[in-house]
């Protein structure tokens, strides 16, 4: 895939009233690091759990095809990032690339511990149905793990409603309609909301100039 | 032709979330619009690249605190975090000033000769059992890790042991077991302290699973000597001889 760090998306440009919006008064990922240090140690984790768990599950269950291996990778990626913190340079990338870098290579070894047990779990959850076929090797495993992990971070900084539609649309399947009676949202919204969704994305994924390199 | 602004029904035609009827007409209307076909393009490259998109789902909500109870634990055994090893002795002072004063004996050790060290542990052991150090903070933690050895980290499931002196030598051992599964039926958890071929009981217990299990035991002041911690699976009506099958397993420091 071969994308160079200075493409990654821009965590600050988050899109306002999201949850997992890093609103201007709090600390960045980078000064949460610094608080990994006893006694701060828990709040700091706290955030940057709660902004980027999602994203390390996600693409655990696509590289892992596993609901719990990627729960023991969330748990493990985590656990490091305390252990490691003092690695970190915030000089030399972005803790977003500085975690995927992480999140690979946690995700690598539980795959090679755990070849012969890996297998596609569809346990309810038609979204983890979607995981890839673990019978390709470690190395392609990972191969796409990188534009995951930007597709992954460019949807967690949409809104919550512009999300929904497109969990709804693109990974549950739904049409318009549908969404608009799931949800009780009127059509029209649905259709705004969609379109809105869209551009953003768009844009997330294109910033500083991406375009050529992701969305071809 | 291209329209003034973009149909609002492009995005929902690229995603195919349109009535048969709303995709006919808007199908009809690319025919013409080069402005609408354009956004449509550009919708679709969008499209490809979500089709990397990882699956949109969620850690179990509990994992957010078995993460942060196992930094709990680990934080009583700092040489866990990177980088210890090359800490200054500075770095050292400035972290026991924070942790009890077993650890700060155990980061001593650190720096000790190894004859040190053993005489140190030696000293913790007889403090612990013989009760000088009388507080409320455990005088001892050991860490219970799965067995064999080559299954930690895959089973899921860790413990600590906490230590306390009681009146007349005897010892309580309080059990913090994360994730311990359930025994089989009709059977259940026995601790032991553990001397070459000795063992002392501690108590029998079952647990619960998902979450944390916490169990108080009491060991005699004999179990100053057996310096070894093992969880086993026994079996009703098998007799008193322990079972083979051990759960976890740690070690005084």
């Amino acid at each position: 895939m071969g994308f160079a760090t200075r493409d990654i998306l821009d965590d600050r440009q988050r899109s306002p009233g999201h949850e997992m919006t890093q609103r201007a008064d709090e600390p960045s990922d980078e000064q949460l690091m610094t608080n990994l240090d006893e006694p701060g140690v828990e709040a700091a984790l706290s955030k940057l759990y709660d902004r980027y768990s999602r994203t390390v599950f996600g693409v655990g269950l696509r590289i892992l095809g596993d609901r719990s291996m990627a729960e023991e990778l969330v748990q493990e990626v985590f656990l490091k990032v305390w252990r490691s913190s003092r690695t970190f340079d915030s000089a030399r990338g972005s803790f977003s690339t500085w975690l995927y870098r992480v999140t690979r290579s946690v995700a690598l070894d539980l795959y090679r511990k755990r070849a012969h047990r890996v297998r596609p779990v569809s346990d309810g959850d038609p979204y983890v149905g979607s995981a890839r076929d673990p019978s390709a090797g470690p190395q392609e495993v990972v191969d796409e793990s990188w534009l995951s992990w930007r597709v992954s971070r460019a949807l967690e900084v949409l809104d919550v409603p512009h999300r929904e539609v497109i969990d709804l649309a693109y990974f549950g399947g739904l049409s318009q309609r549908e969404i608009s009676e799931r949800t009780g949202v009127p059509l029209g919204t649905v259709k705004t909301r969609t379109a809105s969704a869209y551009k953003s994305l768009r844009k997330e994924l294109t910033v500083q100039g991406t375009s050529r390199e992701v969305i071809r | 032709m291209k329209c003034a602004e973009i149909h609002p029904n492009v995005a929902a035609f690229a995603l195919g979330g349109l009535e048969s009827e709303e995709a006919a007409e808007i199908r009809h209307h690319l025919t013409s619009c080069t402005g609408c076909q354009s956004e449509l393009e550009e919708l679709e490259k969008v499209n490809r690249v979500l089709e990397a998109a990882p699956p949109p789902a969620a850690p179990p909500a509990y994992l957010k605190g078995e993460i942060l109870s196992r930094i709990r634990a680990e934080q009583l055994s700092p040489s866990n975090k990177e980088g210890t090893e090359e800490s200054s002795s500075l770095e050292v002072q400035r972290r026991s000033h924070r942790t009890s004063r077993f650890n700060r004996f155990k980061e001593l050790r650190i720096v000790l000769p190894s004859t040190a060290a053993a005489a140190l542990v030696a000293m913790i052991a007889l403090g612990v059992f013989f009760g000088f150090l009388r507080e409320e903070t455990p005088v001892a933690t050991i860490q219970l890790i799965p067995t064999p050895q080559e299954t930690v980290g895959l089973k899921g499931y860790w413990g600590v042991a906490e230590i306390r002196p009681q009146p007349a030598g005897n010892q309580q051992v309080e059990l913090k077991l994360n994730n311990f599964e359930e025994p089989k039926p009709s059977s259940y958890y026995e601790l032991w302290f553990v001397s070459g071929d000795k063992r002392i009981s501690a108590g029998s217990f079952t647990s619960v699973g998902k979450g944390e299990t916490r169990v108080l035991l009491n060991v005699p002041p004999e179990a100053s000597n057996y310096h070894t911690l093992l969880i086993t699976e026994e079996h009703v009506g098998k007799g008193p001889a322990p079972s083979r099958e051990v759960a976890l397993k740690g070690d005084m420091p």
